[in-house]
């Protein structure tokens, strides 16, 4: 009886340990799925609201080369990032064609 | 006769074969889903700041891969394990994007959506500053198999994005074909401070690209080239987010497509500042996403 009950701890000490390595720290297990292991979930609150862009509302790149360094600042609140500098050019996306 | 049970010793082997069960099926439930490598073959190259991937959460992952696959041709590889199920899109062989099926409770009302992916190349140090400068972790920094560490947050403002230091190197730096991902926009309720809140993380180049309407639009750029837009909300938008854009050539022509197979346009085909026109439109399970023209040829004009 004895003998038996020293075999079954040592295979779930064997059991275990990767289980418990597995764990990484925490992040598995504990959800009890997919979601606990990768991450993906619905995590945007329910419902966009799409609309009401005016015609100028701008979202997509700048072609490059512009110096548009948006609003004068002088006298009125600094933005609260820090401007790229005067002399930078606006930057665009990458344009180099991808290798065949 | 046989002794009376010992009732310690059955409160052991109890313990034991509870402990020994739970141990076996934790494994099973914990199965890492096994995603490919982002780039293949492995680089050294990281460009820290830049989208490098996206994944779609949706309820029904066969809808969104015949959705998919009508409109831009992209081909799909699933991934199953016991609990997951994932598709990986590629076009023309290259890794566009993932598709994960996650099922909503029932009576539960959730948003499907593309969750963008920055890079990064350190993920517990960008959680570290992230937490620190107000943003909230939504999934802590974990390993995944091949694909590297990643982590989802949400930014001061509550948009979602997730940050990813790919093991086998980030895609090159070059134009986007027709079907792949270009560009990415943050819709933010102050873009000036969450543009700050990106800079500090990131280490963006910020440039004032606002319109003369008082539209504020700010560019985010790294190693020179131009990584994604923050623009405010407009009226009656609630949500701060990410909202990614895929290269097409014709946008009135994919947003006709679009609505044949079942989605829907958000916002109507208009031209932007760069010449090309853009559209939102919507999955059929209502996740959202743009479509944005952008020719090879240099010149502006040639664009309208």
């Amino acid at each position: 009886m004895k003998r038996g009950f020293a075999m079954l701890l040592g295979i779930a000490a064997v059991t275990l340990l990767p289980a418990c390595v597995a764990g990484g720290g925490g992040y598995y297990g504990g959800g009890g799925g997919v979601d606990v292991t990768y991450g993906a979930d619905f995590y945007e609150p329910w419902g966009y609201e799409y609309g009401g862009w005016g015609p100028r509302y701008w979202v997509g790149p700048p072609r490059g080369g512009d110096h548009g360094h948006g609003r004068d600042y002088t006298g009125g609140h600094p933005p609260a990032y820090h401007p790229a500098a005067p002399s930078r050019s606006m930057p665009s996306i990458p344009s180099r064609q991808r290798s065949r | 006769m046989a002794p009376p049970p010992n009732p310690i010793r059955r409160s052991l082997i109890g313990l034991l074969v509870t402990v020994l069960g739970a141990g076996l099926a934790t494994p099973l439930a914990a199965a890492p889903v096994p995603l490919p490598p982002l780039v293949q073959p492995a680089s050294t190259e990281h460009h820290v700041g830049k989208v490098i991937w996206v994944d779609l959460v949706t309820p029904d992952l066969k809808a969104a891969e015949r959705f998919y696959s009508g409109l831009f041709g992209w081909t799909f590889s699933e991934i199953h394990t016991r609990s997951t199920d994932y598709a990986l899109a590629t076009l023309e062989g290259r890794p566009v994007c993932g598709i994960i099926q996650h099922l909503a409770r029932a009576g539960e009302q959730r948003q499907p959506g593309w969750l963008t992916f920055i890079g990064a190349s350190d993920v517990e140090a960008t959680r570290r500053q992230i937490v620190q400068l107000g943003g909230q972790v939504l999934f802590a920094p974990h390993a995944v198999p091949q694909r590297g560490q990643q982590a989802v947050f949400a930014d001061p403002q509550g948009a979602v994005f997730a940050v990813l230091a790919s093991s086998s190197g980030d895609p090159p730096d070059v134009l986007a074909s027709p079907g792949e991902w270009i560009w990415s926009s943050l819709l933010a309720q102050d873009p000036g401070t969450d543009a700050a809140f990106y800079q500090s993380v990131f280490g963006y180049e910020v440039f004032d690209s606002s319109s003369d309407d008082g539209s504020e639009h700010l560019i985010l750029s790294s190693e020179d080239y131009a990584r994604a837009s923050v623009n405010g909300l407009p009226p009656g938008h609630r949500h701060p987010h990410w909202l990614n854009f895929v290269r097409v050539l014709d946008t009135l022509q994919m947003t006709t497509t679009v609505t044949q197979l079942g989605g829907r346009v958000l916002v109507e085909p208009r031209i932007d500042r760069h010449g090309g026109r853009v559209a939102v439109v919507a999955d059929p399970s209502g996740a959202p996403f743009g479509l944005l023209e952008w020719p090879d040829s240099q010149s502006k004009e040639d664009m309208q």
